[in-house]
């Protein structure tokens, strides 16, 4: 819904006897909801600048940018897991540390790309540490970057989270029963 | 309140149960308090509609639900030989009814009589047909929508708003019901699907289990406590943490201490009737914390039942990606969460090996995250592409399956582990019995059945063993027939303690598959007028 649908819904509801003001309120809440939040302090907590960089350039990898949307380096994903990582508990943080360590020794022998191949062979059944650690790192991945801006509004195209006046009902003939 | 005032009534907690107490009894003409243990959450503060990314922890960490976990109840309490269960009690005023679902279901008259009919637990101490008039009564009070579906296994009410409209995924649903010859049929949940009591209809945001923040959909402090407080006899005491029940020389119930947890102080209040109204795990720690020479073992506990039985639902959840929805245009598919629902069925085909049933609630999870990625295989621009494809096709479904109430699963209380405000803590001992597991097992081969017959990928559970309870924890105070298994008699009235009620879901004789929120609301409405008439009678 646009702002001015929104502001128009509000005026229109506080005419209207017949329309309870909490309506006006929802509308109203939604619009502080839609606002764009603040850009977050992109200060590393956990990981050195090299380990970042080398975070950010896997998980763009992972999750790259093509003609449709941005992709995990546009959404800052690897500062997300950072904050995530910085903030659990050692056995954790340890993980993470030796993973990407695995990664670069990996990456020196060939080359990232062929690292991360290396890293993703056995998915789902996991053989060593590096294919451990590639779980790890694509769920990380899929977290940061699917709760991102980037990708809720431009990668997905989610519309909700927004103030419906009433639920359109599916009438498509072709998925009535 | 002034000191030394004696009330009329105490009301322990402000969830579902005592929400409807507090009204009944103050319209009723009684003096009423009740002591809430967390605070008022104004709507405005809630978090429902925050996006992942103005979250610290873009919520994988509960923030959005924090403001439902107030002081330290998440981590007073422990787990001891117990399976993978968990127990969910939350600290507001409103208690669950601030973080809910919402799905409000009848028990039908079957549910009431497990050993007349399947031939385990015990029958209830009273039948549908008693309860009928207060479901009638409560429904129209908080607001109801659905349909009347002319189900023997899910009675009707007769005052239903207009059901929630049906996404395109139920659509396709109901031919996969339809080929096995199962209803799927419009959820009735206390959301509002027009203007109602005051109150604004659904805007569709999906968002209810976060807090509804215009009160759309049911809660006691936009709904049941403003009835209370019009009739001048009701008084709120928030931050009250109740300790104990204390009993005078003939052990009846006359007062409630309680911590006031933001000033630090102990407190008591003096009442002639105590409603325990703390959910199903914090009232029996209540009792049984409510020692006393006339109460050696807790109070109303000369049975020794007080805190077992602990039982609830079996929960298990799986999804599927619509093969004709995959790759469209993204809409705006939230809603209200359930727009629909699949009652129990397995009773239609005769015997069964298993006791009790199961129902599915479907589409409760929100549509802003891609579940399904983290079962895409993969990386890179095709696992991009894949993911995105797939999101438009999302249809998730949950069972909630009966576990069995028994004897031997129990809460009791560690006084040597004290919350922080030096209260002994509850501590859950639980095991699955066969038949539960059996049910669980069948519910999740149900529900892959029903995507059978549909065109998709389908992301089975995960889980290789059930889990409990679904939030939906009943039992621990049980009403009976038999006093030597039981400690409520049908009103929720303690027998060893005539003015002592307890109406949360711990009365529960036995489960359904059912949500039992309904339930507890007709049942604490019905104490409620028990309370009235005996209070009239001069009996109380």
């Amino acid at each position: 819904m646009e702002r001015r649908d929104l502001l128009k819904l509000v005026a229109l509801t506080a005419l209207s006897p017949k329309v309870n003001a909490l309506q006006a309120a929802a509308a109203c809440h939604m619009e502080a909801a839609s606002a764009k939040p603040q850009p977050a302090q992109l200060k590393l907590q956990f990981f050195s600048e090299e380990e970042s960089r080398l975070l950010d350039r896997l998980m763009e990898m992972i999750i790259p940018a093509d003609s449709h949307s941005p992709g995990a380096h546009a959404a800052k994903t690897n500062f997300f897991a950072d904050l995530m990582v910085a903030t659990s508990d050692d056995a954790v943080k340890q993980q993470w540390r030796d993973g990407l360590r695995l990664m670069r020794e990996e990456s020196d022998r060939s080359s990232l790309g062929e690292a991360l191949r290396k890293a993703a062979a056995n998915e789902g059944n996991p053989q060593n540490d590096l294919e451990q650690f590639f779980a790890l790192l694509k769920q990380m991945t899929i977290d940061g970057y699917y709760t991102s801006a980037t990708a809720i509004h431009q990668e997905l195209e989610y519309s909700g989270n927004s103030y419906l006046p009433a639920f359109p009902e599916c009438t498509h003939p072709e998925h009535q029963g | 309140m002034s000191q030394g005032e004696t009330f009329d009534v105490c009301i322990v907690g402000s969830g579902a149960a005592g929400g409807v107490m507090a009204k009944e009894l103050c319209e009723g003409g009684a003096k009423v308090v009740m002591l809430e243990a967390g605070r008022k959450v104004n709507l405005g503060e809630l978090l429902s509609h925050k996006w992942p990314y103005e979250l610290p922890y873009r919520g994988f960490r509960g923030e959005k639900q924090e403001p439902f976990y107030q002081g330290d109840i998440s981590n007073s309490i422990s787990y001891k030989d117990s399976d993978d269960v968990g127990v969910d009690r939350v600290r507001i005023l409103g208690g669950r009814t601030m973080h809910w679902n919402a799905v409000t279901l009848r028990y039908a008259a079957r549910d009431f009589k497990e050993w007349s009919t399947q031939g385990v637990e015990e029958d209830w101490p009273l039948t549908y047909e008693e309860l009928e008039p207060y479901y009638e009564r409560i429904e129209q009070i908080i607001g109801v929508c659905g349909d009347d579906d002319h189900l023997e296994i899910l009675p009707a009410g007769k005052h239903y708003l207009p059901p929630i409209p049906w996404r395109c995924s139920e659509h396709i649903l109901k031919r996969a019901t339809a080929a096995m010859g199962i209803p799927l049929i419009a959820v009735r949940k206390a959301v509002l699907t027009r203007p109602y009591d005051k109150r604004p209809s659904c805007h569709y945001c999906g968002h209810c289990m976060d807090g509804c923040d215009v009160a759309s959909i049911f809660s006691t402090p936009d709904c049941m406590l403003p009835k209370a407080r019009a009739t001048g006899n009701f008084t709120l005491r928030e931050n009250a943490l109740a300790r104990e029940i204390l009993v005078d020389d003939e052990g009846l119930a006359q007062a409630v201490s309680f911590v006031d947890t933001a000033t630090r102080t102990e407190q008591q209040v003096k009442a002639r009737i105590v409603v325990v109204c703390c959910s199903t795990v914090e009232s029996a720690r209540l009792l049984l914390n409510s020692r006393s020479p006339r109460h050696p073992g807790g109070l109303a506990n000369s049975s020794g039942v007080v805190g077992h039985y602990l039982h609830g639902h079996l929960g298990n959840s799986v999804s599927m990606y619509l093969e004709e929805l995959q790759g469209n245009k993204p809409s705006n598919q939230d809603g209200a969460t359930d727009h629909v629902y699949i009652p129990r069925y397995n009773h239609l085909s005769g015997k069964s090996d298993v006791a009790g049933g199961w129902g599915m609630q479907v589409n409760y999870q929100s549509y802003m995250f891609p579940h399904h990625a983290h079962g895409v295989r993969g990386y890179g621009a095709g696992f991009k592409r894949q993911v995105r494809k797939m999101q438009p096709g999302y249809l998730q479904m949950g069972s909630f399956a009966k576990v069995t109430a028994n004897q031997k699963n129990f809460v009791s209380v560690d006084p040597s582990r004290l919350d922080a405000n030096g209260i002994p803590t509850p501590v859950v001992h639980f095991r699955f019995s066969d038949n539960d597991r059996a049910l669980w097992h069948a519910a999740n081969q149900s529900m892959l059945e029903v995507f059978s017959h549909l065109k998709g990928t389908v992301f089975p559970s995960t889980g290789k063993a059930p889990s409990g309870f679904a939030s939906h924890e009943v039992g621990t105070v049980r009403m009976g027939k038999d006093p030597r298994t039981s400690v409520l008699n049908s009103y929720c009235q303690a027998r060893d303690v005539k003015n002592l009620f307890v109406t949360d879901g711990s009365c529960f004789t036995t489960s359904s598959e059912k949500n039992p929120t309904l339930t507890i609301m007709a049942l604490s409405m019905r104490a409620a007028d028990y309370i009235k008439d005996r209070r009239k009678r001069g009996e109380l």
